[in-house]
């Protein structure tokens, strides 16, 4: 299987273009933005010039990155925190490699971030990795965090390095799930959204998916638009086999907005779709509903109202709003549209 | 509790029921003289509005449900009971009751009277006089379509004709009552009936609960611990061989109404529990020398909620003054580094602490419970959802004292869990696994000296969260069950 690799939306500040050989670390100061992109092998060529300009550029600020792993890694002045986390009975994926950016950190003594970090990050990874496919009928779920070291730069960054197996979102009945393996890169600004994202992965199906999404399609344009409010799935968690596409689109949508909104603190998880505002099939999928997201350290309920377009094989176009106020979402009742989403931000 | 199936026309107070017993014929009976009093004017109608449902285009035919449970009362032809029962279907198959009031007239002379019976013949308004006018004094009661109540009410007021609505909306009534219905109808004649596979309303579980202490007698008991702010009644199983305050073993499920799997799992608990004693010998063995203390709705009025408003309600609902917004946080409301970080002080988010510790009655009933029993070893508090085995502390970093030996359980009752299905959970303190959390039960509860103090997160881990499908309630109830056995063993097997 090809490995999968992608990059999240600061690619302006990427810095490299093929993995450098590895030098001493000693020396290097990591530098904010310029380093959140680190670029193992197989990225996407995506405006090599600018990242040769980059390079040029942080060469002469004599912060050139070695490899992406390297100059991260914090010097010796820095404090490093490890949390190795090794799953009890379920070893390491044999055949899978971790790449040479991984950092494996291993310093003794120190205080331990919370293991919650590593639960953030490997999340974030993979809600990034759920809206970059931009496949509804191969969405990912996180399954096991069998690896990870974080630290924390000068710069209050938090750096989760990440190493998990992701299963299918959608159950494949009683069959083995199939797993796929990543590794992952998040960078969380403290308390800010939207961490920066790098995230390999090996075991995700192209072929297949290219099909199940273009039958995802065609199922999806056959379905009455049936606008108002729905609870898919239902109270008892179930879902009406004929409307798994609709939920499968909704959740893809969902991932653009849960990574966008994910910080060191805050992770998520998509609850309900509560109700349809439009739904159009000429062509592209033009699909504005909501959906609530449990927010998890809060345990607040938000409602998002979210508008995307999307057709198979397309990168997927979404907008989102969502209702900010903590706790209020828990005093509406189901469908009683107290909530008046009329703008939505252009993402 | 009786478990006859009557026919649910007992459930429509006053309307459909009464009309039936007033059916005498099928025949619409000439109008009565004035001063007599109405009889069968009710039943009459009834045909009127059969006949008129019948030629609703809406008409979707009766429900499914077995109409051999129908009994009728006495003095109603069998060709009544059919065209009874097809009314019945046809109004609960149809929908369109859906803004229609029920208004009760009063009037004062005969003048008026005269003014409804004309309102009466007007055909295109579709009324439905479940009493009909007969005579000043006697209250009219009609049925008004929505696109006539406009008209009617105008027509009333213009006459100075008094009328007070007594049903607001007469579809959410028919909903509420089928609802009724069928809960009736699914509920369980014993627990070997019961359906575990199945989410159940508050209702269902206590009828439960009363089954299964009438069939087990010996082995348990219903205990009373309180009442619910909005005053539900807190009950709590004792399943006990004997003894006189053994060491207890406490397992509470649904602190949070909306992880229903929690609740479901409670209940399955407890119908294990009197399947294992005298079969299982280590269980066996368990309950001849302890007794185990079961709370399956730890929050009656959230758990409600969830099934009649907001299926992801998480608090109490006890009304905090000063604020519009409702409920708290029990497993943050415990005197345990009460209000600390990993608490809300805002009385609009889920995890508001409560104005001061124990301020939620379904807290202090717990709290008061376990300080007046005085001798439980053991306590567990079970959640939703994440997968996890969780023990003291949440609201400080400090370890326990007893952390390596719990540290140690935890790590045998997860094996043990997923040894049936392959489930993986992940187990540490509540700080380090989860998030800090103040406030919460086991760390009150371990300060309290009640070393073995754990709370689960149980399935999944996100795919289907809080709504996970009723198909996974018995995996999940089963797996679980093998890490609380290995729970209990431990405290059977190390006394302190």
């Amino acid at each position: 299987m090809r490995p999968y690799f992608f990059e999240s939306r600061y690619r302006q500040l990427q810095a490299w273009a093929i993995p450098a050989p590895r030098q001493p670390a000693a020396s290097m100061q990591p530098r904010q933005q310029p380093l959140s992109e680190p670029g193992p092998r197989g990225r996407r060529p995506v405006a090599p010039l600018l990242a040769l300009l980059l390079l040029l550029a942080l060469q002469r600020t004599g912060a050139a990155p070695a490899g992406p792993g390297e100059s991260e890694k914090p010097g010796d002045n820095q404090e490093a925190y490890e949390t190795a986390y090794e799953d009890y009975d379920y070893g390491l994926p044999s055949e899978f490699e971790l790449p040479p950016w991984f950092s494996n950190l291993k310093t003794p003594g120190g205080p331990l971030l919370p293991e919650g970090i590593l639960r953030q990050g490997a999340l974030a990874a993979v809600h990034f990795l759920n809206f970059r496919e931009g496949s509804p009928s191969d969405l990912q779920m996180l399954s096991t965090v069998y690896r990870a070291s974080v630290w924390e730069t000068a710069e209050k960054e938090q750096h989760v390095d990440v190493a998990f197996t992701t299963e299918r979102f959608k159950p494949e009945g009683d069959k083995e799930k199939p797993l796929a393996e990543c590794a992952a890169r998040v960078i969380f600004r403290k308390g800010k959204p939207r961490p920066a994202v790098n995230i390999y992965c090996e075991g995700l199906a192209e072929k297949n998916k290219r099909q199940e999404d273009y039958l995802l399609y065609k199922h999806l344009k056959q379905l009455k638009p049936l606008l108002g409010v729905v609870h898919i799935p239902d109270r008892n968690g179930y879902i009406d086999p004929s409307l798994r596409p609709l939920w499968d689109l909704a959740a893809l949508g969902s991932s653009y907005v849960m990574w966008d909104k994910t910080t060191n603190v805050l992770r998520y998880s998509l609850v309900q779709l509560t109700s349809v505002k439009q739904w159009k099939t000429d062509g592209e999928i033009d699909f504005d509903y909501t959906v609530q997201l449990h927010e998890f350290s809060t345990q607040e309920i938000i409602p998002c109202r979210i508008h995307l377009v999307w057709y198979p094989g397309k990168p997927l176009k979404v907008k989102y709003r969502c209702q900010e106020t903590p706790g209020q979402a828990s005093e509406v009742e189901e469908g009683s549209g107290g909530m008046v989403l009329t703008e939505l931000t252009n993402n | 509790m009786e478990t006859q199936l009557i026919f649910p026309a007992a459930l429509f107070p006053a309307t459909l029921s009464e009309r039936a017993r007033r059916c005498q014929s099928l025949e619409p009976p000439p109008r009565p003289p004035r001063g007599t009093a109405p009889r069968c004017k009710g039943g009459g109608q009834l045909l009127g509005t059969a006949r008129r449902l019948l030629s609703w285009e809406s008409l979707k035919g009766p429900r499914t449900f077995s109409q051999s449970q129908l009994t009728f009362p006495t003095g109603c032809s069998m060709k009544g009971l059919l065209i009874l029962s097809v009314l019945l279907g046809a109004v609960l198959a149809s929908e369109d009751f859906v803004g229609h009031q029920v208004l009760r007239i009063s009037v004062a002379d005969e003048a008026q009277v005269q003014k409804v019976t004309e309102l009466e013949e007007l055909e295109h308004l579709q009324l439905d006089f479940w009493r009909g006018p007969a005579q000043p004094g006697s209250p009219i009661d009609v049925r008004v379509p929505f696109p006539s109540i406009q008209a009617v009410k105008v027509f009333l007021e213009a006459h100075g004709i008094e009328y007070t609505i007594m049903i607001e909306d007469v579809q959410s009534l028919l909903d509420e009552e089928r609802e009724q219905m069928f809960a009736f109808q699914a509920r369980a004649a014993s627990t070997d009936t019961f359906n575990y596979a199945t989410y159940h309303t508050l209702e269902e579980i206590y009828g439960f609960m009363d089954l299964l202490v009438a069939e087990h007698p010996q082995l348990v008991s219903k205990l009373q611990i309180g009442n619910t702010y909005e005053g539900r009644p807190i009950y709590v199983l004792k399943f006990s061989t004997g003894g006189n305050n053994r060491p207890a073993i406490w397992i509470d499920t649904g602190i949070h109404s909306r992880e229903w799997v929690t609740q479901a799992s409670g209940v399955w608990f407890a119908k294990k529990i009197t399947q294992d004693y005298g079969q299982d010998p280590a269980f066996t063995s368990i309950l001849d020398n302890m007794d185990i203390f079961l709370e399956i709705v730890t929050n009656p009025d959230g758990f409600a909620f969830t099934h009649s408003k907001n299926r992801l309600w998480r608090k109490t609902r006890s009304i905090t003054a000063g604020s519009s917004c409702v409920g708290v946080d029990p497993n943050r409301n415990w005197d345990a580094g009460f209000g600390l970080a990993g608490a809300s002080s805002n009385p609009c988010s889920e995890t508001y602490h409560g104005k001061f510790a124990n301020s939620e009655v379904e807290v202090k009933s717990i709290v008061d419970f376990v300080k007046n029993h005085g001798n439980i070893k053991a306590f567990i508090s079970i959640h939703s959802y994440s997968q996890l085995l969780l023990y003291p502390y949440g609201y400080t970093t400090e370890s326990a004292a007893d952390q390596a030996e719990l540290d140690q359980l935890a790590e045998s009752a997860v094996k043990a869990l997923s040894s049936l299905y392959g489930t993986k959970f992940k187990y540490g303190s509540i700080i380090k696994a989860i998030y800090r959390a103040s406030g919460g039960t086991i760390d009150w509860t371990y300060n309290q000296g009640i070393k073995y103090s754990y709370t689960f997160e149980l399935r999944d881990t996100g795919r289907y969260g809080f709504l996970l499908p009723a198909s996974q309630i018995i995996p999940t109830a089963q797996e679980t069950w093998l890490a609380l056995q290995t729970i209990m063993e431990h405290t059977l097997n190390h006394p302190y």
